[in-house]
């Protein structure tokens, strides 16, 4: 049983690392057959392979679009094992905002950073591109979020992001969100200067930040 | 030698002929300088000018006068082409530049191929070529550049990109098939162009970067169809500027393989490094829109001439400029380059 599990983990993550959405869905099936528990088969296998991949990605390895089909195999493995996971695995799960300040064209890298975080496992609510500072503070409030996470390319929408910080300080509840930020013109500095919590300059280090950031919560996945 | 005049000095340095000194230009679409400061001085102002002729035509003229830079350049965003092709457009405002609210189609599986009947006469296409041909009755001395957004970041934004970039892998076919038809598309548009008077394309696709694509899908989706589109501008006679964005380092080798005239770079990019390693590539750039627009003079003037010194053969931006970037900083990045002594 141990051997089978082991060797079905390994299939799970390697399926991932070749970009192989449906042998990714069969051996999640195979996993559910075999009655393996859902959750490690999750932590053992995909988080894993996709580590793998996003390793890659930061070597030049694997480039934005093998990152995306893999991330397609990763979603496919979590929607058959997801509903089998049992008990305090399933319990809640740390929720992330994010969106393109207003006045931006571009949305890929948001959505780069909305895929890395849904395959490490976070619940990510994404409010789109070319969003108003209020907005994402709405949104925040109204799915209990943990984390705003706030991304732009261009310097003329910065200032957004301070006013994000500022609403939530007049409404009393900045306490309540981790604020982060990325995109091309951004750097740490601005970060500090704006009173967010952090600057992550690409999607894996975004994941890692959310991690730190989140590790002294009560709430950490 | 005597003075040249920029049209003149630009296109010998794009033909690799002699120049007294390098140009310093702004190529337009992506990377345009109407910035706020000039629109309200002069009152012609966007949104207005993407769709008039003559407001476009009166605007790349007063961008040119009031920067300095060596060139006059239409249009003022990157989305006609997108537009052309039945995407929808948010058109932004006077500081904020248009883009693509909804592209046409979600898939490269669920395209429908209309046949390409030519340009429709209502189109904006159409009003840059409107514009391109009222410069051209100017005779000015400026080079008109007329800027086209590459097949790869058109097709990117006709359809959903990030659905895009995953169907090269798990739709190559498809893929293909909608860069044909887009391809197919932007010749007519750029063909338009320079027989309406554009002396000069220039192409920026900042979709297909090397960071995103990679070598391998640059070379297979990226590479093919900007070079059918350069060689068919190059039949009519025109010379093409190609805007690379982003680290170039995992395409470098295919930067060569690129059969445009010049090659102008993102700021991360070390063009002298660029030079030394290809000495037959025209390097264009790539001074930092962040300095430009955050900088002061004197840094700006030490920059420029560090992009001198080093022989860039046509200085320009790197990138998009931000519209609030302020006169002072862009006269310091034109005026240092004119002040280079004459050889």
């Amino acid at each position: 049983m141990s051997q089978l599990k082991d060797k079905l983990f390994q299939d799970l993550t390697d399926a991932v690392v070749n970009l192989d959405e449906d042998k990714t869905r069969a051996t999640a099936q195979q996993v559910i057959t075999e009655g393996i528990d859902a959750f490690e088969a999750i932590d053992k296998g995909l988080t894993p392979g996709m580590e793998t991949v996003s390793r890659l990605y930061d070597e030049q390895e694997y480039f934005v679009p093998e990152l995306l089909v893999a991330a397609d195999a990763v979603y496919g493995g979590l929607e058959v094992l997801r509903p089998y996971i049992k008990g305090e695995n399933n319990g809640k799960l740390v929720k992330i905002v994010i969106g393109v300040i207003e006045g931006d064209t571009h949305d890929i890298g948001k959505n780069l950073v909305r895929i890395i975080l849904e395959t490490e496992g976070y619940e990510v609510i994404d409010v789109g591109r070319d969003v108003p500072p209020d907005r994402f503070v709405e949104k925040a409030k109204e799915v209990g979020a943990d984390v705003i996470a706030l991304s732009t390319l261009m310097t003329t929408t910065m200032e957004g992001m301070g006013e994000v910080v500022e609403l939530l300080k007049a409404e009393g509840i900045r306490n309540r969100f981790k604020v982060i930020v990325g995109g091309a013109p951004l750097s740490q500095a601005y970060s500090n200067k704006i009173g967010a919590d952090g600057y992550a300059p690409n999607a894996k280090s975004a994941a890692r930040l959310i991690k730190r950031l989140l590790t002294a919560e009560p709430v950490v996945a | 030698m005597g003075e040249q005049n920029p049209k003149q000095r630009l296109l010998n340095v794009l033909h690799q002929e002699v120049a007294d000194r390098p140009p310093v230009v702004c190529i337009g679409g992506m990377m345009n300088a109407a910035i706020v400061d000039v629109m309200n001085t002069t009152g012609h102002t966007l949104p207005d000018a993407h769709f008039d002729e003559n407001l476009m035509a009166l605007l790349a003229q007063d961008v040119a006068r009031y920067t300095g830079f060596e060139n006059i350049a239409v249009p003022f965003c990157m989305t006609v082409e997108a537009e052309l092709l039945g995407s929808e457009i948010d058109y932004g405002s006077l500081a904020c530049e248009p883009k693509i609210s909804k592209e046409a189609f979600s898939s490269v599986g669920n395209v429908s191929f209309p046949e390409f009947k030519g340009l429709p006469d209502t189109c904006r296409a159409n009003t840059v070529i409107k514009a391109v041909r009222k410069l051209k009755d100017k005779r000015l001395d400026d080079p008109v550049i007329a800027s086209i957004t590459g097949p790869f970041t058109t097709a990117a934004s006709w359809i959903d990109p990030i659905t895009f970039i995953k169907e090269m892998r798990t739709n190559g076919l498809g893929a293909h098939r909608v860069l044909e038809h887009v391809t197919e598309v932007l010749v007519e548009f750029a063909s338009e162009l320079v027989r309406n008077g554009a002396d000069v394309i220039a192409l920026g696709d900042p979709t297909a970067t090397g960071e995103i694509l990679g070598p391998s899908h640059f070379k297979n989706f990226a590479l093919p169809y900007l070079n059918e589109l350069i060689d068919r501008i190059h039949k009519l006679g025109a010379p093409v500027i190609v805007h690379i964005c982003g680290d170039i380092k995992p395409i470098e080798k295919q930067i060569m393989n690129i059969r445009g005239d010049a090659i102008s770079t993102d700021a991360m990019v070390n063009l002298k490094a660029l030079k030394e390693a290809y000495p037959d590539l025209t390097t264009m750039g790539n001074l930092s829109t962040y300095l430009l627009e955050f900088g002061n003079p004197e840094k700006i003037t030490q920059v420029t001439r560090r992009l001198l010194h080093d022989g860039i053969d046509i200085i320009s931006p790197a990138c998009g400029l931000s519209t609030s970037t302020t006169l002072s900083n862009i006269n310091a990045l034109t005026g240092t380059v004119k002040k280079k002594s004459k050889k």
